[in-house]
């Protein structure tokens, strides 16, 4: 019986000791690997910083509304240094899964194989938002300028309808490419929109009759005088 | 070398046919029937009785008008030339009628111009444009007499306009580049320009005709371009201007963001040149000036204000990217003023402009937007001249955008300190 225990003890070291040897190559690989990420990650957060900070990115995300937007959330971090961040956390998080790869684990893997598969998913989403973004903000300036020089009544309001538009439908894309809930987003944007539309031909066809009224009388009358005006300005 | 490929076979052939040339007249057209007849006609009358014993050639170049603009111009002639003439001419006028290749515009138009002066070995050109109602024969004495007998090298009209007419030319385009080059050419976008075979020549020499050159900054640049180049410049009193109303779709914020574009886009490329300049001087001056009646022009300065003030209201955003924080706070106490007491001094004014020309250069926001949050700013200033004019006569307008253009001269260091901090001229 004894012989049984200390041989069942023996035989249960070794498989621990066989299973820690067996895994700790592994763990060293894992380690080396994150070190790796940590050096890459740095190194391209540094470079990438340097260069976007070179080619004048936070004047260009401080013209495009970009900085004005983070300040906003309380980000004070100059918008090149966030690129840089971002990038590092993306190299690290990748490295991070390699490594884990080297574990050999199986649900790790698995895990490992989705986050891989996902993970162009989220850059396209990320790339929707940018582009949403930069699109609302120079269209809604634009909207805003043709609106003042045309002498509409509340440009501001023209300005931030087309912003909000554009928002919400690219909002909707990003969430189209991370397969959120396909379908409630689809259906969700679909009402949301609609409703919008409807609800603002309602407001200026009803409750804004007047508005309305005075705001087309107000153009025409304006064609008239810039037809009387005289002004040659070349 | 000049690159001559772009031009069609056929206008090969045509000038080919006609050989060389003494003097040519371009006319750029796009669907100018109602005016083009008036027009040869009067190029026609000026060739045959100032320069009869000239080879000469008449050349429209078309952007595919559908008026039948290049039926007119094959058809239109001088009934009789006993009416202008004291004889029969001795040469008559080659007429060439061609569609131009290249992007639409009159840069386009003039490129084939300046290409068949090459070819056809041309001493002196002028261009006049097709919708003048006011042209008379001796425009093309006076375009093309400087150039051909006192070696002159380009031309720019002087007229006589009304004082509210042509304001973004009186309020920016003259003062600016008077400032920036030295050159007190009146008119620098005129559009009837004279200029020598040579100068054809150099104007061939650039690549710039697939930029907005060819679209429409066509006069500022051959302006600037004989100034910068050193060319012997002069200008040629022709009396009144008188062309066809414009098409109303056309509207004043497009028309002066092209026309400021493209003077600010010269600027970046001349920069070099400008910075050191110091003071302007006198271009000389042929014809002989007299007072031109003229219609008397409505104005709604109602408008005017109510626009700027709206300008002011909701452009701070994007006029904190491009205007001193000085010139924007002056901007916000000239809009809260009342119309009793609005004026927008002319130091303000210049340093807007320059504001305006720094951002354009340093490329803070896109230079489309830019120049369309313009417009309120013009108006503003536009409105206070019309203020302060309101009883003015001629001389005394003159004389107050002379005080205008020499405060774009005296603000100059401002330009260059502003240039420079901004990084805009390195």
């Amino acid at each position: 019986m004894t012989a049984t225990f200390t041989e069942r003890l023996i035989g249960s070291l070794n498989a621990f000791f066989e299973t820690v040897l067996h895994f700790l190559p592994g763990l060293l690989a894992a380690i080396l690997i994150l070190l790796l990420g940590l050096l890459v990650g740095w190194v391209l957060k540094t470079l990438v910083s340097r260069l976007l900070r070179v080619a004048r990115f936070d004047r260009a995300c401080d013209s495009n509304g970009i900085t004005q937007v983070l300040d906003r959330a309380d980000i004070r971090t100059p918008p090149s240094t966030l690129v840089g961040k971002g990038l590092f956390w993306l190299v690290f998080a990748s490295f991070a899964m390699a490594g884990l790869s080297a574990l050999h684990v199986g649900f790790v893997n698995q895990l490992i194989a989705e986050f891989f598969f996902y993970l162009p998913r989220v850059l396209s989403a990320l790339l929707v938002l940018l582009v949403g973004f930069l699109l609302a903000n120079f269209l809604s300036r634009a909207a805003l300028l043709s609106a003042v020089n045309a002498g509409l009544p509340s440009p501001r309001l023209i300005a931030l309808v087309v912003k909000l538009l554009i928002l919400v439908l690219s909002f909707a894309m990003a969430l189209e490419q991370l397969r959120i809930a396909t379908s409630i987003v689809l259906a969700a944007f679909i009402i949301a929109f609609g409703a919008v539309m409807f609800g603002l031909a309602l407001a200026f066809g009803l409750g804004g009759r007047e508005v309305a009224k005075r705001a087309l009388e107000r153009q025409l009358d304006t064609r008239n005088d810039e037809a009387a005006d005289g002004f040659s300005h070349l | 070398m000049i690159d001559l490929s772009f031009l069609p076979e056929s206008l090969r052939r045509q000038l080919a046919d006609v050989g060389q040339v003494d003097v040519l007249v371009g006319i750029p057209s796009y669907n100018n029937a109602r005016t083009i007849g008036h027009v040869v006609r009067a190029v026609q009358g000026g060739l045959a009785r100032h320069f009869p014993e000239q080879r000469a050639l008449l050349v429209n170049s078309d952007g595919g008008s559908t008026d039948g603009t290049p039926d007119v111009v094959r058809q239109a002639s001088i009934a009789s030339f006993e009416t202008i003439l004291a004889a029969h001419p001795l040469r008559a006028v080659h007429r060439i009628v061609t569609p131009y290749h290249g992007i639409p515009g009159k840069g386009s138009a003039l490129r084939t111009v300046f290409a068949a002066a090459a070819v056809t070995g041309a001493k002196a050109c002028a261009v006049v444009d097709s919708d003048l109602r006011s042209i008379t024969p001796e425009w093309i004495e006076l375009l093309l007499e400087p150039v051909l007998v006192q070696g002159l090298d380009f031309i720019a009209p002087l007229y006589h306009r009304h004082k509210y007419d042509g304001t973004i030319t009186n309020s920016i385009v003259y003062p600016l580049t008077r400032a920036l080059y030295g050159a007190r050419v009146r008119q620098p976008i005129g559009g009837d320009f004279g200029f020598s075979g040579r100068l054809a020549e150099h104007y061939l020499t650039h690549d710039v005709w697939s930029s907005d050159v060819a679209r429409y900054g066509i006069d500022i640049w051959m302006t600037t371009t004989a100034i910068t180049g050193g060319y012997k410049i002069g200008q040629s009193f022709l009396g009144a201007k008188i062309h066809d109303a414009k098409d109303p779709s056309v509207d004043l914020s497009a028309m002066l963001m092209q026309v400021t574009g493209a003077v600010l886009s010269l600027m970046g490329v001349h920069a070099a040149r400008w910075r050191e300049v110091r003071a302007s001087h006198p271009v000389p001056v042929f014809g002989f000036e007299y007072a031109v009646g003229l219609e008397p022009v409505p104005v709604n300065l109602a408008r005017m204000l109510e626009r700027f003030r709206t300008g002011a209201r909701e452009l701070g955003e994007i006029w904190q990217h491009t205007l001193h924080p000085a010139t924007a706070r002056e901007i916000a106490a000239v809009a809260a003023a009342s119309d009793e007491e609005f004026a927008f001094p002319p130091a303000l004014w210049v340093r807007t402009m320059y504001d305006f020309a720094v951002a354009h250069q340093h490329g803070r926001l896109n230079r489309e937007h830019l120049l369309r949050s313009l417009t309120p700013l013009y108006l503003g200033r536009t409105a206070a001249f019309v203020v302060q004019t309101r009883e003015s006569g001629a001389e005394e307008v003159e004389q107050i955008l002379e005080e205008l253009c020499l405060q774009f001269e005296r603000e100059k260091p401002y330009l260059l300190e502003r240039w420079d901090e901004t990084g805009g001229g390195r």
